[in-house]
């Protein structure tokens, strides 16, 4: 049973960050390869402060505000590039933070990774089963979506939509495109920290190597394989992501050769997509 | 001391430079983001391997085999992918996405063929030789020797024959150039060729000298962009000057501080280009908005 409760919180962890990655390629139409650096920052924050006995609660809001202010400064100057540089310019930036985090030893504790991070309490209960967690990152879940349903059917949501169909035309329209698209990263990245910090205090251990551009890479293809520009999208490619490396496990697979099973029919899949269905199972949006 | 450091800095820039020309090649006429690059380069290194250690050929004809693997998956990866890809006139993100995805796939079918773990070509220490205070390696000499052989014949290439001009204009205007009666198709399969000798020869160079995992193309691929943007996009000689450069200051870096910072500075230097230098040192100056 725990082992089901672990794949459910997962699934609502790399729900969370897709969510919040749709937000971007869905809305923004911005391809972004930096959301692991953003995830690992957020989960690094909280874990530094949890470390250094601050309660979750304040360490999770202070780590939302501190990867929100970083990437405001990220957003700022590499929203002006367009394309192939904007994928560049995140890109350099994932291997940056990867970098800082591996070798800063001082702060991060570099490769020996940071173990015994608290688990949240809540009033003195502390949530130490996984149904506990489980119950808790789902509650993190449904606020999630709830906002982005929020976000998605607001004013602001209706002209990042405009402004992925057609820039010029809403810029015509007198919407200020450099802000909101700023506003569309700062509120991405935010989020994001949210699910780092589930993360770092549900396994209670963290290493760089779980912020890798392959991690980046990997929620890409959750967004592109369920679909960007809705909210069932990412849902599903995040259900399909994380219960089929399982269902391997059950075919009987040889743990040696299992991951690299599944990292090729990600990417296999990933190709038939774009030839068939460029905007995935349930998307409404195709990156142009 | 500098010297030594100089030195190190232009050989490992000279590979750069082989990459980021190649990468050049194919993404300045056709504009696809080609990162499986980086899985034809590990192809091209495993071939090498698995001809020299496992079935004992001799090296030359090892090496001739590694470049030869290099080529053709280049090729099929234009044939199944990239090609479709432009009939249907799908967009460059799309193409950038099934590059990766092809990517992910070559790699790891790699890892599954050949272990995870790293392979070595040269066991033992390698002969090295004193110039004054520059100690250099056997093998060294042989990379940048046969990087200042392989830039002549490409520039020989790119000036005597029609190829250079025909890129050149498929680089301005595909459509003009197939209304004068040139096969887009053929071009492109040509630019594909060439790259994947380029990517071939750089992978068994750097296989001689330090081995090769199957994740080692990706970091090589994107430090080879890296020397194009510094060099400059939209012309295809210009990776050379990028590669030189980073090259030097990664050796750099590692003199003043440690060899774990390489990275976090060089993709420090793409950014700091992006942003107030995007057409790059030698680069066509472009509008910002058009980038």
């Amino acid at each position: 049973m725990n082992y089901i409760f672990h794949i459910l919180i997962m699934v609502f962890i790399y729900g969370i960050l897709s969510l919040s990655l749709n937000l971007l390629v869905g809305y923004g139409g911005l391809l972004s390869l930096s959301h692991s650096a953003f995830y690992g920052i957020g989960a690094y924050a909280t874990t530094l402060l949890l470390i250094k006995g601050v309660n979750f609660f304040p360490a999770l809001i202070f780590s939302i505000f501190f990867t929100s202010i970083l990437s405001f400064f990220i957003a700022y100057p590499s929203l002006r590039l367009k394309g192939d540089y904007f994928v560049l310019a995140t890109l350099g930036f994932q291997i940056i933070v990867f970098s800082i985090l591996y070798n800063w030893v001082g702060l991060t504790k570099g490769p020996y990774g940071i173990p015994g991070i608290p688990r949240p309490k809540i009033f003195n209960f502390e949530l130490s089963t996984p149904f506990h967690y489980f119950i808790f990152s789902g509650i993190f879940f449904f606020i999630v979506f709830l906002f982005f349903r929020k976000l998605y059917n607001s004013p602001y949501g209706r002209v990042l939509k405009s402004i992925r169909e057609d820039e010029i035309a809403s810029a015509s329209l007198g919407k200020d495109i450099p802000l909101i698209k700023i506003w569309a990263f700062v509120i991405s990245c935010g989020i994001c920290a949210i699910s780092g910090s589930l993360y770092a205090t549900y396994v209670t251990y963290i290493d760089p190597t779980s912020f890798t551009l392959d991690e980046s890479i990997f929620i890409m293809s959750i967004v592109i394989l369920g679909g960007s520009g809705n909210l069932k999208g990412p849902f599903i490619g995040t259900c399909f992501m994380i219960i089929l490396p399982e269902i391997l496990r059950f075919l009987g697979l040889p743990d040696t050769i299992a991951p690299n099973v599944r990292q090729i029919i990600y990417g296999l899949l990933l190709i038939i997509l774009m030839k068939y269905r460029p905007s995935g199972i349930m998307g409404e949006y195709s990156l142009q | 001391m500098i010297s030594q450091f100089l030195v190190n800095g232009i050989i490992t820039g000279s590979i750069y430079a082989l990459i980021g020309l190649g990468f050049a090649l194919i993404y300045n006429t056709t504009h696809i983001f080609h990162i499986a690059y980086a899985g034809v380069y590990v192809a091209g290194s495993y071939a090498y391997y698995f001809f020299y250690r496992v079935i004992h050929l001799p090296l030359f004809f090892s090496f001739l085999a590694g470049i030869i693997v290099s080529v053709v998956l280049n090729l099929i990866i234009e044939f199944l992918i990239y090609r479709p890809a432009y009939k249907r006139k799908s967009s460059p993100m799309i193409s950038l996405i099934s590059s990766i995805g092809c990517y992910i796939c070559i790699v790891n079918l790699i890892a599954l063929l050949f272990g995870n773990e790293v392979k070595i070509i040269y066991q033992g220490v390698q002969p090295s030789y004193n110039f004054g205070n520059i100690i250099v390696t056997q093998i060294q000499i042989i990379q940048i020797v046969s990087f200042v052989f392989i830039f002549i014949l490409y520039l020989l290439f790119m000036k005597k024959t029609n190829f250079g001009k025909f890129i050149i204009a498929f680089l301005n205007n595909p459509e003009l150039l197939s209304s004068i009666g040139i096969n887009i198709f053929n071009l492109r399969v040509i630019i594909f060729i060439v790259s994947g000798v380029l990517a071939g020869i750089a992978s068994c160079l750097v296989a001689t000298d330090i081995g090769m995992d199957p994740w080692s193309g990706m970091s090589i691929l994107l430090v080879g962009i890296v020397s194009l943007i510094v060099g400059g996009v939209g012309k295809f000689n210009t990776a050379v000057l990028g590669g030189f450069l980073i090259g030097i200051i990664q050796s750099l870096v590692v003199w003043k501080t440690s060899a774990k910072w390489q990275d976090c500075i060089t993709f420090l230097i793409l950014i700091i280009f992006l942003l107030f230098k995007p057409e790059g040192i030698l680069g066509t100056k472009r509008r910002f908005e058009e980038i």
